[in-house]
C-alpha cells in the first residue's frame, strides 16, 4: 500500500494535485489558486491533499509535476543561461543568421555569441565540406565563461549527425567537461532554423529545469514527501528530471497534452474530441488512439519558430469565468449548478469567440465523421448534453481534475527521428537504429528498461525528390521505474 | 518606382503564396531572407519592361530541385553573384535585371535576395504568373527563348553550364544535376534581351503579388477573397471543409485528392473535388469542370485567409476555394498544349472558370 502518486499541476489561475493508489483509484483531490511562485503552489496544494487524511506523505512513491514556469522564464527573459550557439553548415546557409529572426531582447538575453562554420551534410549522407574544427575551438575560447551551454546546429544534421558529435566533443575541450551542450539532431525534425531554435532553447532552458526540480523536490520533502521527481511532456508523456535538463523545451507547454490524456484515462475512449472548460480558457483537441493528436508544421514559442510537436489544441478565451450570475451581477456562476440557459449562454460565448466551436471542433474531430466529446475541466457541467455534430457528451467521474489526473497517470517516452533515403534497404536498417534509439531515450527519460515498447512510428516523404528521402519518428513509452 | 524592403516583403510573401496556386514551397524562409538582405543591401528596386533599353539582358533565376531541402540547406545568399558571373561571362555583356522564373511560392522570394546583393532590379514580371513544376513551362518556352544555356551553381563553388538538345532535355538534366548538387540548387534560364522579352514574360506579376498581399493584410476570410475578386478577378467555387483527402507521394510530385462540403454561404449537399500534382490542377463539381489548370486554384484557410499549401491540407479544415484566371499566354492553343489538363495527364480538356450553373464567368 506504498505506491501512491501524486500529480501536481499549475494552471494560469489554479494549481490542482490528485492523489492515486496502484491502481489509478482517486484518494484525494485538492485546488488551490496559483501565486505564480512555483514551489509555494506546489507546497500549497500538496499541503491540502495530506491534509485531508487519506494521503500519508510517507506512501508516496511518485510526484508528477506539469507546469509551464519554464516558458514564462523565456518570456519573461530571466532565469535563461547564456548559449553560444554553432551552426554548421558554411559556406551555405549564411543568407539567414542564427538567431535572426529571434525577438531582439530574447536573443540578447540568450546569446554569448553566434557564429557559422564549414561542415555539415547533404540529404543523402555526404559531408561534402569538412568540418571547421579550429573556427569552433577559437569562437569558443574567445568566449569562455561568458557561455553557459553550447546550441550546435548542423546542416542536414538528423541525416548524419558525425558534424555535431565532432563539434560537441571541441566544446567539452574548450569549456570544460561539464559544460551542457546542446546538439540538433537530437531534436530530429527537417528545417535548420526551426531545429536550430529548438536547440538553442532546449541549451537556455537547462538550468530552469534544474532549478525547478530543486524547488520542487524541496517543497515536497517540506511536506515530508521523498518521492521520484518526474515532469510531464508537451505530449502528455512523462520524464524525469536529468532528461529534463537535457530537454527542457519538451515540456515548455504541457498542460494540453496531459488534460488530453487525463480525459482519455478517465473516460477510457481512444478516439474523440476533448473539450477542458477551465476559468478562462477553454482547450479542444483531439485524441486519436489514446495519443493527443499534434499539430503540423512550426510552432510559435515566445515568438520563436520551432520544431517542438505541441498537440493540435485550440484555446478559446471563453471560459467558468466568462458566464456571470444575473441575479449578482459580475458574479462568476458554479458551473455544478448551471441553469440551461447559462449553458446556453456558454455555448454561444464560444462560438461567438473568434474562433468559432464549430471550427474547432471539426479540426479535432478529422479523419472520423462521428466522434464522442469528452469534457473535462472544472466547468465540465457547463457543457450541455446536445452540441451540433457531437453523437454523444461524455463527462467522465473526476474529470473536473483530468489535468492533475493525467499527469499522474501518463508513461514515460522519448522520441526520436533522422531522415535516411527511401530505399527498402536503407530504410529498414535505418528504422531498426531509429527504434533502438527512441527506445533508449525513452529509458533515458525514466521508463522501466524491460517494459518499455515503441507506441508510434511516423514516416513523412520529402516531397520533390528525384530520390525519395524519409523522415522517420519513433516513439517509444513505457511504464517509470 | 515600386520599391521592396522591410516594410512590405511580408505582405509580397502573402501574395506568393496565394499564386503558388497551392505549390512552389514555403515563402516563410524566403521572406526572412529578403528581409535580412535589403537590411544590409539596401531597399530593392523594381523595374518594369519600359523601364529597360531593348538591348539589355534580364537573368531568370529561381530554384531548381526540392523546396524542403532548401529549409535546410539554408542558401548562402551569394548564389545570385554566381549566376550572374557565370552569364556575363557566357553572354560577355552585363545583366540589367533580375527576373523571378516563377512568382508563386519560394521562388517568389529568391530572386529578391540575389538581386539585393547584386545592387541589381528585379524585373516586374516572371515566366508564369504562378507555380509550374517543370522547368520548360515557361511563358518565354511559349515564345520561343530557349531554356538553354541553363546555369546552376549550389552554393558550394559547383557550378555547371547545361546547353539541352531542347526544352524538354533540358529541364530533366537540371533537376537530375540539383539531385546530385544537394537536392536542390539555384539556376538561371532562359536568358533574353528586354527586346524580346516585351513579348515573352507575364508582365507585372511582382507588383500583383506585392497588390495582392497589402490588400489581404489584417482582412479576414472575407476582405482575402475581396482582395482576390479585386486583383485576380478571382471566382469563389466553394466555402466549406475538407471532408476526404487523399496523398499519394511518389517521386518528385506529390499527387492528391480532397474533397469539400459545402457550409455558410455554400450550404446544402454540394462537393468540390480538387485534383492535386504539387498544386491544385482540377475543381469538379458533380462531375462538371469548374476550374482548370492552367487557371489558378487557390484552397484559403477560412481562420486565417492565408493560402493553403497542398501537403499542409488536412482533413476537417475550413477553407475556401477560389480559382483565378491565369496569363493570357495560357490560354492560347499552344500555351493550353503545354500546361493545360492533358499536359498533367487528365483525360479532360480545359474548361474556363465557371459558377455554380456552368456559365462562364
Amino acid at each position: 500500500m506504498s505506491e501512491l502518486r501524486i500529480g501536481v499541476v499549475s494552471g494560469e489561475t489554479t494549481t490542482d494535485a490528485v492523489a492515486l493508489d496502484a491502481r489509478d483509484r482517486l484518494l484525494a483531490a485538492a485546488r488551490v489558486a496559483t501565486t505564480g511562485a512555483v514551489g509555494d503552489d506546489i507546497a500549497t496544494a500538496i499541503r491540502a491533499i495530506v491534509a485531508d487524511g487519506a494521503v500519508a506523505p510517507e506512501t508516496v512513491r511518485w510526484v508528477m509535476l506539469g507546469t509551464s514556469y519554464v516558458l514564462e522564464d523565456v518570456a519573461a527573459v530571466g532565469g535563461v543561461r547564456k548559449v553560444a550557439v554553432v551552426r554548421i553548415g558554411g559556406p551555405l546557409t549564411t543568407s539567414v543568421p542564427p538567431l535572426a529572426t529571434w525577438p531582439p531582447a530574447l536573443r540578447t538575453a540568450v546569446s554569448a555569441g553566434e557564429i557559422v562554420v564549414a561542415g555539415g551534410s547533404e540529404y543523402d549522407g555526404r559531408a561534402p565540406v569538412a568540418l571547421d574544427a579550429d573556427a569552433i575551438a577559437r569562437f569558443l575560447s574567445g568566449i569562455g565563461d561568458r557561455a553557459q551551454a553550447v546550441a550546435i546546429s548542423g546542416v542536414f544534421a538528423p541525416v548524419s549527425p558525425a558534424h555535431e558529435l565532432m563539434a560537441a566533443d571541441i566544446a567539452r575541450r574548450e569549456l570544460g567537461a561539464l559544460i551542457p551542450v546542446s546538439l540538433s539532431h537530437e531534436t530530429g525534425s527537417i528545417g535548420l532554423l526551426e531545429r536550430e531554435n529548438t536547440t538553442v532553447l532546449n541549451a537556455t532552458l537547462g538550468e530552469a529545469a534544474t532549478q525547478l526540480g530543486a524547488t520542487a523536490r524541496s517543497a515536497l520533502l517540506a511536506s515530508g514527501i521523498d518521492a521520484e521527481l518526474l515532469f510531464a511532456q508537451n505530449d502528455g508523456t512523462l520524464m524525469c528530471v536529468d532528461h529534463a535538463r537535457r530537454f527542457p523545451a519538451l515540456m515548455i507547454a504541457s498542460g494540453p497534452g496531459t488534460t488530453i490524456g487525463g480525459a482519455a484515462h478517465l473516460s477510457s475512449v481512444g478516439d474523440a474530441v476533448v473539450m477542458a472548460v477551465g476559468a478562462r480558457t477553454t482547450y479542444i483537441g483531439g485524441l486519436v488512439n489514446g495519443i493527443p493528436r499534434n499539430h503540423i508544421g512550426a510552432t510559435d514559442i515566445a515568438g520563436v519558430r520551432t520544431s517542438l510537436r505541441l498537440p493540435d489544441a485550440r484555446g478559446i478565451a471563453v471560459g467558468t469565468s466568462s458566464i456571470t450570475n444575473n441575479s449578482e451581477a459580475g458574479t462568476p456562476i458554479e458551473p455544478d449548478k448551471a441553469t440551461p440557459s447559462q449553458r446556453r449562454a456558454f455555448v454561444r460565448a464560444l462560438t461567438s469567440a473568434d474562433t468559432t466551436l464549430a471550427d474547432a471542433l471539426e479540426e479535432a474531430r478529422a479523419t472520423r465523421p462521428v466522434l464522442p466529446l469528452v469534457v473535462v475541466g472544472p466547468g465540465q457541467r457547463l457543457v450541455p448534453d446536445q452540441l451540433e455534430g457531437i453523437n454523444e457528451v461524455i463527462r467522465p467521474q473526476d474529470g473536473e481534475f483530468a489535468h492533475a489526473i493525467g499527469a499522474a497517470v501518463a508513461s514515460v517516452s522519448g522520441q526520436f527521428a533522422r531522415i535516411c533515403l527511401d530505399r527498402p534497404k536503407t530504410r529498414r536498417s535505418a528504422l531498426e537504429d531509429i527504434r533502438a534509439a527512441a527506445l533508449a531515450r525513452a529509458i533515458d527519460a525514466g521508463a522501466h528498461r524491460d517494459r518499455v515498447a515503441v507506441v508510434e512510428v511516423e514516416e513523412v516523404p520529402l516531397t520533390h525528390l528525384v530520390h525519395p528521402a524519409l523522415l522517420i519518428r519513433v516513439r517509444a513509452a513505457g511504464p517509470y521505474c | 518606382m515600386l520599391h521592396l524592403d522591410a516594410s512590405n516583403l511580408r505582405a509580397f510573401g502573402r501574395g506568393c503564396a496565394v499564386l503558388g496556386s497551392g505549390g512552389g514551397g514555403d515563402t516563410g524562409l524566403g521572406v526572412v531572407m529578403a528581409v535580412q538582405a535589403v537590411r544590409r543591401h539596401g531597399t530593392l528596386r523594381v523595374v518594369a519592361l519600359d523601364d529597360l533599353d531593348d538591348d539589355v539582358w534580364i537573368m531568370p533565376c529561381g530554384m531548381v530541385g526540392a523546396p524542403v531541402v532548401a529549409t535546410e540547406r539554408i542558401w548562402s545568399g551569394g548564389e545570385g553573384e554566381v549566376l550572374r558571373g557565370m552569364f556575363e561571362a557566357l553572354r560577355g555583356a552585363p545583366v540589367a535585371a533580375l527576373m523571378c522564373v516563377q512568382i508563386g511560392g519560394a521562388n517568389g522570394l529568391l530572386p529578391l535576395t540575389w538581386a539585393a546583393r547584386c545592387g541589381l532590379p528585379l524585373l516586374d514580371a516572371d515566366g508564369m504568373g504562378r507555380v509550374f513544376s517543370e522547368l520548360h513551362q515557361q511563358a518565354m518556352h511559349v515564345a520561343g527563348v530557349s531554356v538553354s544555356p541553363v546555369v546552376l551553381t549550389d552554393g558550394r563553388d559547383n557550378t555547371l553550364v547545361l546547353r539541352a538538345a531542347d526544352d524538354v532535355w533540358a529541364g530533366r538534366l537540371a533537376r537530375e544535376a540539383a539531385m546530385s548538387l544537394g537536392g536542390v540548387c539555384a539556376a538561371a534560364i532562359c536568358a533574353m534581351r528586354a527586346g524580346p522579352a516585351r513579348r515573352a514574360v507575364v508582365p507585372g506579376t511582382v507588383s500583383l503579388a506585392l497588390r495582392l498581399g497589402a490588400a489581404m493584410h489584417g482582412k479576414g476570410i472575407g476582405g482575402v477573397l475581396d482582395a482576390l475578386r479585386d486583383e485576380l478577378a478571382a471566382t469563389l467555387l466553394i466555402e466549406g471543409r475538407v471532408v476526404d483527402l487523399e496523398r499519394r507521394s511518389g517521386g518528385a510530385t506529390l499527387t492528391g485528392s480532397a474533397t469539400v462540403r459545402g457550409a455558410g454561404a455554400s450550404a446544402g449537399m454540394r462537393q468540390l473535388r480538387l485534383e492535386m500534382q504539387n498544386e491544385y490542377l482540377l475543381a469538379l463539381e458533380d462531375g462538371t469542370l469548374r476550374a482548370a489548370v492552367p487557371d489558378l486554384i487557390c484552397v484559403l484557410a477560412t481562420e486565417s485567409g492565408a493560402a493553403i499549401p497542398t501537403e499542409e491540407l488536412r482533413h476537417g479544415q475550413s477553407v475556401a476555394v477560389v480559382a483565378a484566371p491565369a496569363a493570357a499566354v495560357w490560354h492560347r492553343a499552344d500555351g493550353l498544349a503545354l500546361v493545360g489538363p492533358r499536359a498533367f495527364g487528365y483525360d479532360i480538356d480545359y474548361g474556363a472558370i465557371s459558377d455554380r450553373d456552368g456559365a462562364h464567368v
